[in-house]
């Protein structure tokens, strides 16, 4: 803000100048003067409601001819004070205007407000979950009276413990009515489910939605709550907030990265906070994030190592698992050579171990077969791109404005990483950035765009293609746009011809719809594109080199933003989990280096992809640590059955691990320490919160434990003569060890906090403050990240592309209609299913149907019917929404096992499908 | 001479003090009463109708300088009640070794739930032995009461307390009567 807009303001003798509009209570927070609040939340717009910020507010009189402050005889302006104290939370400065918060008027307003809120309070804090961290009992303690006058007896009493949905439980006696929790769902959630009813007294919070608090979001309000009316049921009585130890973490179950706090009570997580961090999660959390986290502590973890014995897995102590792992895998190795063993590694586990998990297969065992399982959901290049063009390194969502555009492609991040959704949503909704949704379906992110550009299912890369083509004939027709125009002639050049009329045929979305977009996002200050998987090479390539040609790449909030499934599937390609790359996006020619840091000679032979190691008859052996690959697809038992060894790192005996020779029990995040790298690149550290459950080991020391009893076979002799390092001969005894070696062999990862032995050294010791502290007397913060720089920041663009776009949509016959996966949030994964709390949120297998459809094929809501594919059929519900464009069968793509690789394919691609009325059940049958 | 009337002397004090009445006491078998605030063993104390005073709140654990108490909580219903209101105590545990005595429990304590007692012989052979769990603590219910847990009416104890039972009462719902308890959880713990 320009500095003619600063407002002199004076509050208790202090003078400071701040930004004109900024509210009192704002600008008194500047000087350390907490005035008190209920209502006012930083993130939430002021409504005056409470009364308690009640200040005495006076201006300068002002003299009615000159418009100038009288002033008085000692040249001092006059100050007329307000006859009544003010809300200081609804009332912005104003120049020379005089502020006083401790005269006796304030205090005994203060006083008569508290209580007049504690009328009808119950004063049951010492069974309120909010007891100890409340604002309510802190600000009567401060500021309140310090007796009753209101008997028991004389409340107004409601019965306590309303469920208000599966998730929050509402106390109507406690509510004080400051709307906070209405207040987020409107603005900040935008789900409109709860509502006031009633007048007065008898005021109190009901939902409007069916089921009911039907939101992603519900646990954010037990958190702005400033009193005990809403609480978790989750956390419900399982301890008082000063008897939790709170520990750093990082949410695990999308990619988003948010900054969690883990509250632990004897070895359990009592519950997950959000831990604030601007940049990423400001302080909210979803559902998923605040209640996903039972799987750590559930009682059917792995607890020791299992080894098969006369075809029974049985119990066995770590020596002989290992020993036995290493014998065999070495006896396959030196029978059917290195390129007979694969590793397929989980990308929800941290860096640390996924480097050294592609470290073991090309150092120990010599081969480029290792992948991650959820790579192939985005198209071989979007690593790459992302590399190259990835949102610049201090991104924050939170900082766009007005003149900035988002577009989001090919994906639903309301689904997919709710907070992306709810920064997007922020950013369009609150600052005006101008926001483009290109999906086939209707999405939430719908409500706030500036354009939305329907495609057709399968012509993805089309429409992106389509915004490149519009470009170039923009600026052919000399529409005055700062582009890169010389690029754009080469591009048109190579792409034999294509205009936004082929892209507008292919897509059905109008070429000046194209245009308008490509325009749109031509003249952007900055612009940020996120994309889903439904995008192939050629699309993701168009989306880059339409942010290059723009110039919105290799700057803060502007670049590409993929919308990854797992936390860890950024990390797991920094770390060169996969084939035809080395650590560092390197060329598997380019191993010399890293070999010599090993010590050892790399393979330079291309590795197989997780599709082929899945294939019968490709392997022999198979390494997999935290994925499973036979529970994702039951196709994929066939090439395990086939294989001589296989060992697997797990939490659970999954489908894959009941298959396995050698089972390892790897603890969970919750028990150890590590990184992640966000889906913006950002490299956030956990701490350890419980103690490891039973004999399990973290992933990264089950590795290493590995790799030297593989290496004990092998001859060594040749380094023997060296000095003993970590490195060569993987006694490693921490992950930070590891990360410095990462930080060696990565070259993006040196000079991130994370690598930092000062900073690393310092850790639980940093300081825990948060920003937006007011009124959730939960403070709890420790930002530790940083993104790594793309190549468009720190150089090494390599050249630009285009790749032609194809279709591969299946032919959708008359009768038919297109079976489409589509991600769920609340989905059946193995973590998150362990969760008993959600798990009532979890319907069963059905498909969304276009209400045309519908009543075409004379089916009714929530009816149950056959849906049959090519690659067989499956009994679903039917919910008949126009969440499904027309022709159309929504179908989530993990909703329990039976579906994929029954009705889809195992690579879960969508599928023409018939719908016929589900078979009469025969009673007995 | 003078020994002997030094002798008679003495005799003559014993003399009179076998005529006066006993100070000392047959201790363990006879006990002196304590001081009605004397603070020794805790108990957990009862409403009347048998419902247990403690609401598993955790604030005697907070107050506690010893860190010698252990609540964990569970919620109250209907069907199965333990307390007034929603929340009890499903596991209370004072560990007698770490216990200093210094009744900041009994201050901190929002229903007057749990009181220091007049039993001041807590001893035991094992370390596991002097953590005294919430059957040891609690007292017996009343005669012609159902105990806990017990089945209640819904919606008549909607709060925590029962009204009009947190006047500071006189200790006499304490069983003055030294070492009864005790002698019986030994007799469980077969001391």
């Amino acid at each position: 803000m320009a500095k003619s807009n600063l407002v002199h303001v004076t509050i208790d003798g202090h003078q400071l100048a701040v930004p004109a509009g900024t509210l009192v209570v704002e600008a008194a927070k500047l000087i350390g003067n907490d005035i008190p609040v209920f209502c006012y939340h930083p993130k939430l717009d002021p409504v005056g409601m409470c009364r308690m910020c009640l200040v005495e507010i006076g201006t300068p009189k002002m003299d009615p001819a000159t418009r100038q402050p009288m002033l008085d005889e000692n040249g001092q302006p006059i100050i007329a004070m307000m006859p009544k104290p003010q809300t200081a939370c609804t009332q912005p400065v104003s120049e020379g205007m005089v502020v006083k918060t401790t005269t006796d008027a304030v205090a005994d307003a203060r006083r008569s407000i508290l209580e007049f809120l504690l009328t009808s309070h119950p004063l049951d804090c010492p069974i309120c979950d909010k007891g100890g961290e409340c604002p309510l009992q802190e600000l009567t303690i401060a500021y309140g009276p310090g007796v009753s006058r209101m008997p028991l007896g004389s409340k107004f009493h409601l019965a306590k413990a309303v469920p208000l949905g599966d998730l929050i439980m509402l106390d109507r006696e406690r509510c004080i009515q400051c709307a906070r929790c209405i207040r987020f769902q409107d603005e900040i959630a935008d789900d409109h489910v709860l509502e006031f009813k009633h007048r007065g007294r008898a005021m109190e919070i009901v939902s409007m939605s069916d089921p009911p608090f039907d939101s992603k979001w519900s646990g954010n309000t037990t958190d702005i709550c400033p009193v005990g009316a809403l609480t978790s049921r989750d956390f419900r009585f399982k301890g008082r907030p000063w008897e939790l130890d709170n520990t750093a973490s990082i949410c695990t179950l999308c990619s988003v990265g948010c900054n969690t706090t883990l509250a632990v009570r004897y070895d359990d997580i009592k519950r997950v906070m959000p831990r604030e961090n601007e940049s990423v999660n400001e302080i909210w959390l979803c559902d998923k994030g605040r209640f996903g986290h039972k799987y750590a502590n559930a009682p059917d973890r792995l607890t020791q190592p299992l080894v098969r014995r006369s075809g029974q897995l049985q119990p066995a102590t770590w020596e002989e698992a290992l020993a036995y792992a290493a014998e065999r895998l070495n006896t396959v190795k030196s029978t059917h050579g290195p390129d007979s063993i694969g590793g397929l590694a989980g990308d929800r586990v941290a860096n640390e171990d996924l480097y050294l998990f592609q470290k073991l297969l090309r150092g120990v065992v010599r081969t480029n077969n290792v992948d991650h399982a959820t790579r192939a959901e985005f198209p071989a290049n979007v690593a790459d791109l992302v590399a190259q063009v990835g949102v610049g390194s201090g991104s924050n969502l939170q900082s766009m404005g007005k003149g900035s555009a988002i577009l989001v492609i090919g994906g639903d991040p309301d689904e997919q990483q709710p907070v992306t959704w709810l920064r997007i949503k922020q950013a369009a909704d609150r600052r005006g950035v101008s926001l483009m949704v290109a999906n086939p379906r209707p999405t939430k992110l719908d409500r706030y765009t500036r354009q939305s550009l329907r495609y057709r299912y399968g012509m993805a890369d089309h429409l992106a293609l389509g915004l490149l083509a519009a470009l170039w004939e923009l600026v052919e027709e000399g529409v005055d746009l700062v582009v890169d125009k010389d690029a754009l002639r080469d591009l048109k050049r190579a792409s034999n011809g294509y205009s936004t009329a082929r892209a507008a045929t292919l897509t059905g979305v109008a070429t000046d719809a194209l245009r308008a977009a490509a325009q749109a996002l031509a003249q952007a200050s900055d612009a940020v594109i996120c994309f889903g998987s439904d995008l192939n090479a050629a699309g993701a390539q168009a989306l880059a080199n339409l942010l290059l040609a723009t110039n919105h790449v290799g700057r803060p909030d502007n670049g590409l933003v993929p919308l990854y499934r797992h936390n860890n599937a950024q990390g797991a390609q920094d770390m060169g989990v996969r084939p035809d790359r080395l650590p560092g996006y390197r060329d598997l020619d380019d191993g010399a280096t890293l070999g010599d840091t090993w010590g050892v000679a790399l393979s330079n032979a291309a590795g197989l992809a997780a599709a082929h190691m899945l294939t019968p008859g490709t392997l022999r052996a198979m390494i997999v640590m935290a994925t499973d690959p036979v529970g994702d697809d039951p196709g994929a038992r066939y090439a395990i059955q086939g294989l001589d060894f296989m060992v697997v790192q797990e939490l659970f005996m999954t489908p894959t691990a009941e298959l396995a020779d050698v089972v390892l029990p790897a603890t969970s995040w919750a028990e150890r320490d590590g990184t992640f790298t966000s889906t913006d690149r950002r490299i956030q550290y956990f701490s350890p919160a419980i103690r490891r459950l039973g004999q399990a080991r973290p992933d990264w020391e089950i590795l290493s434990e590995l790799a030297q009893r593989l290496r004990a076979h092998e001859d060594v002799a040749e380094t023997a003569h060296l000095r003993p390092s970590a490195t060569r001969d993987w006694t490693y005894v921490s992950v930070d060890q590891i990360m410095a070696e990462i930080a060696v062999t990565q070259p993006h990862y040196a000079g991130m906090r994370a690598t930092i032995p000062a900073i690393v050294s310092q850790r639980g010791r940093l300081p825990f403050e948060g920003v937006v502290g007011e009124g959730t007397a939960f403070k709890f913060s420790a930002a530790e990240d940083d993104q790594w720089p793309v190549a468009a920041e720190v150089g090494g663009l390599s050249q630009w592309e285009w790749i032609a776009g194809d279709t591969d949509m299946p032919a959708v016959g008359s009768g038919e209609l297109l079976l489409v996966p589509v991600r769920r949030l609340f989905d059946q994964g193995t973590l998150i299913s362990k969760a008993d709390l959600l798990r009532r949120r979890l319907p069963g297998p059905y498909v969304v149907m276009n209400p045309n459809d519908a009543a075409g094929l004379g089916v009714g809501d929530n009816e149950l019917v056959t849906v049959t594919t090519e690659h067989g059929s499956a009994e679903v519900d039917v919910h008949v929404s126009d969440a499904a464009p027309e022709g159309v069968l929504l179908i989530a793509d993990r909703m329990g096992a039976p579906l994929r690789g029954v009705v889809l394919d195992s690579a879960c691609r969508p599928a023409a499908a018939t719908i016929a009325p589900a078979r009469e059940m025969v009673v007995g049958d | 001479m003078l020994a002997v009337i030094e002798f008679v002397k003495g005799l003559g004090v014993t003399l009179r003090t076998a005529f006066k009445p006993n100070v000392t006491v047959q201790y363990p078998e006879e006990r002196r009463p304590v001081s009605p605030r004397f603070r020794g063993r805790h108990e957990l104390r009862r409403y009347d109708n048998g419902l247990e005073r403690c609401i598993g709140c955790s604030l005697c654990a907070a107050a506690c300088p010893a860190d010698a108490i252990l609540v964990i909580a569970g919620e109250n219903t209907d069907e199965e009640r333990y307390s007034p209101g929603e929340r009890y105590a499903a596991v209370y545990e004072i560990n007698m070794i770490r216990c200093i005595f210094c009744g900041y429990c009994e201050e901190a304590c929002p229903t007057n739930a749990i009181v220091l007692g007049p039993v001041f012989d807590i001893s035991a052979f094992t370390r596991d032995a002097m953590i005294y769990t919430k059957e040891n603590l609690l007292v017996p219910s009343p005669p012609q009461t159902p105990g806990t847990p017990q089945q209640t009416p819904e919606g008549e104890y909607n709060t925590s307390i029962i009204p009009g039972t947190l006047t500071s009462e006189p200790r006499t719902g304490i069983d003055m009567a030294p070492g009864k308890i005790e002698a019986e959880r030994r007799k469980k713990l077969s001391l």
